[in-house]
């Protein structure tokens, strides 16, 4: 026991965690493979550096994707009850620029029972001064009933009888340091042209917002004579509705005879998001793996190497009555202590990169979702496997070298 | 006998007899005993190249316990290939080498390895000590698998007491002289407790006084513990320590008398 303590005390080695020392000692495999792979540092070290590389590469890759995952369906939050109705576009028919009538939003609202029906005026003949007076390039007119009824405002408050004033998105806002209470000009081809007092401004609503709120800026839609309305947005309150059900029921009353308006939920652009983000993140997480190749060849590499540096001593060991299979088993061993490191490095690594990616794009380090952790235990697993993998030949090689042919 | 072949030109041909000599290693020193290993006609071949060379051309040998037999021939008379064949590393291409009675040919690769282990130690020139252990561990060595690890680790404790290194015990290989080396792999050698010790010019690379030491413990374990010691030397100061000592010449083999013995002094001259 004391010549324990003291072997304990002096063996050398990088890899002295005193628990798993005792573990490997209970496990004499362990005990020579871990010997062996502290005995060459430097081309253990670079094994274990390649392990590390693939690793991280696929549970970074991993955690990072979902992360970014997460941002993106962060904008279809609140969007889930909602559908778009758009006229059918037939190029060939009279009308060049279909739009709903009145009545036609009216057969909406009794189509979709339950639902919520606003109904949109587009106009893209229409332009936007700000309060200086200068054209507000990317800003959208858009006339609507209620928008306190979809968003929330940011800045100031929508009157309850909206009629005389107008409501901005949050980027048009940003973007040209637009306030509740400043003045702008807002023409309309054919219609109007007024100068409105900014009322409020709306919430970043994202990409996912089918109205595109946060470019637009809304305007009553009493201001609008005879209004043409060239969309219109169908809410459901998930709660107590399917928007898939609402959005069934205007195809049925609409598109029985023929094709007349087209209905797409957010819900659908979300799943689109879904399937394309997986494929993209499956390959990158492929050109990780390749990582974990390359560090398998590495394996390979160092253990056939350290195999017949050690002839003479694998011979001795074959020569005293380890078998081929024990023989095999150790180096198979050695193959996997470097993995183990490999993962136990490569693996918090991982985690601490994608906390830094979590950070950025979710605003919370430890944000990590289920998936992401999953590439993470996959690229440790993964890695721990390819390294096993990596030392069955050089081992098998090794083993089966006749004993008698390293002492001549 | 050595008069026959000159020191040098071992290899040629024409110089040296062929016949087997009558007696030679065939003949035990007790024929009443059961011989430990016991070869007949053996024949082994290797092939390099397309060359087929014959390094055993048929011999015979036995080795009793608490034998002391010298296996004495220049490098290419066959004897690091004799030594494999006594060691069960390897097979015979033609005749019988049987273990306690039981042919080796029959055995497979697994069973050879046990008999092995259960049987022979080894003793190299170069020691071949695994440098990540400390001398116990590799006295321990050959046992490590075996899931008795207090036994071993008593047995190995006892005899490296025994060659003198009871206070070297934690000591790595490289913090050990050759001499201590050679005695820690000695103690390996005889950690499961073999019938025969096969050393392979055990003190090719110590001196004399150090050597010495180590021919002392060979007898020791010869008398002490009937375990029998085949030395392979081209050194006759330790075949001399011996008591057969067998020329092997070109593939075959000759019993040395000890009339002939004072003549033999010079049978390692060529060798490194």
């Amino acid at each position: 026991m004391r010549a324990n303590r003291d072997r304990r005390a002096t063996s050398p080695g990088w890899w002295r965690v005193s628990r798993l020392h005792r573990v490997a000692a209970y496990v004499p495999t362990l005990l020579l493979a871990r010997r062996n792979v502290s005995r060459a540092t430097a081309r253990s070290a670079l094994a274990v550096v390649a392990v590390v590389i693939g690793v991280v590469a696929i549970g970074a890759i991993g955690t990072g994707g979902e992360a970014f995952k997460q941002d993106q369906l962060e904008a279809y939050e609140g969007f889930g009850g909602t559908a778009t109705v758009n006229p059918v576009f037939y190029p060939d028919e009279e009308d060049p620029d279909p739009h709903f009538s009145r009545e036609e939003i009216d057969r909406m609202r009794q189509a979709a029972e339950g639902a919520t029906v606003l109904p949109v005026v587009q106009s893209f003949g229409s332009l936007v001064r700000g309060p200086s007076g200068e054209v507000l390039v990317t800003a959208q007119v858009k006339g609507l009933e209620d928008p306190g009824s979809f968003y929330g405002t940011a800045n100031g408050t929508i009157p309850d009888n909206w009629r005389r004033s107008v409501v901005v998105g949050s980027r048009v806002a940003d973007d040209n340091d637009i306030e509740p209470g400043d003045q702008m000009t807002v023409v309309v081809d054919g219609q109007f042209e007024r100068t409105f007092r900014v009322a409020a401004v709306l919430q970043p609503q994202g990409f996912a917002d089918p109205l595109r709120a946060d470019q637009s800026v809304f305007v009553p839609l009493a201001q609008f004579e005879d209004p043409e309305y060239g969309e219109a947005i169908v809410r459901v309150d998930p709660a107590t509705g399917s928007v898939d059900e609402a959005a069934t029921d205007i195809e049925e009353e609409f598109n029985s005879r023929r094709r007349t308006v087209d209905v797409e939920r957010v819900q659908q652009q979300r799943e689109q998001f879904e399937a394309s983000f997986e494929t993209i993140n499956q390959f990158l997480i492929g050109v990780g793996a390749i990582s974990l190749l390359v560090a398998a060849v590495t394996i390979a590499n160092t253990l056939l190497m350290s195999a017949i540096e050690r002839e003479g001593e694998i011979g001795v060991m074959r020569a005293v009555g380890y078998g081929r299979w024990d023989v095999t088993r150790l180096l198979v061993a050695e193959a996997t202590v470097l993995g183990v490191v490999g993962g136990a490095i490569g693996a918090p690594l991982a985690l601490g990169i994608g906390a830094a990616i979590n950070a950025v794009l979710v605003g919370d380090p430890l944000a990590f979702t289920p998936a992401g952790l999953r590439y993470v235990g996959l690229g440790l697993a993964f890695g721990v496997l390819t390294a096993l993998v990596a030392g069955v030949y050089p081992a098998w090689k090794a083993a089966n070298k006749r004993p008698a042919e390293a002492f001549d | 006998m050595t008069a026959e072949h000159p020191p040098r030109d071992r290899h040629g041909d024409g110089a040296v007899e062929r016949t087997r000599p009558d007696g030679g290693l065939a003949d035990p020193p007790d024929p009443s005993s059961a011989a430990v290993i016991r070869g007949e006609d053996v024949v082994k071949e290797y092939r390099t190249g397309g060359q087929t060379i014959r390094a055993l051309k048929g011999i015979d040998f036995r080795i009793d316990p608490a034998d002391s037999v010298a296996i004495v021939g220049p490098s290419g008379s066959g004897k690091s290939t004799l030594l494999n064949l006594l060691g069960l590393l390897d097979v015979p291409t033609e005749g019988e080498i049987r273990l306690r009675g039981e042919d080796v040919a029959g055995l497979s690769t697994g069973e050879r390895t046990r008999e092995r282990k259960r049987t022979i130690g080894f003793v190299f020139q170069s020691y071949y000590l695994i440098p990540t252990l400390t001398a116990l561990e590799n006295v321990e060595m050959p046992r490590m698998l075996d899931r008795t690890p207090r036994r071993t680790r008593e047995r190995a404790t006892e005899l490296l007491e025994r060659v003198g290194l009871g206070d070297r015990l934690d000591h790595y290989p490289d913090e050990l002289s050759g001499g201590q080396k050679q005695r820690v792999a000695i103690a390996r050698s005889l950690v499961n407790d073999p019938e025969i010790l096969l050393a392979d010019e055990p003190t090719g690379n110590l001196d004399r006084d150090t050597g010495d030491r180590i021919l002392d413990l060979f007898e020791e374990l010869r008398t002490d513990e009937g375990v029998a010691v085949v030395t392979v030397t081209h050194d006759a100061y330790v075949a001399e320590a011996a008591d057969r000592v067998v020329d092997l010449i070109d593939g075959e083999l000759r019993e040395e008398t000890a009339a002939t013995r004072a003549d033999g002094e010079g049978g390692g001259e060529g060798e490194p």
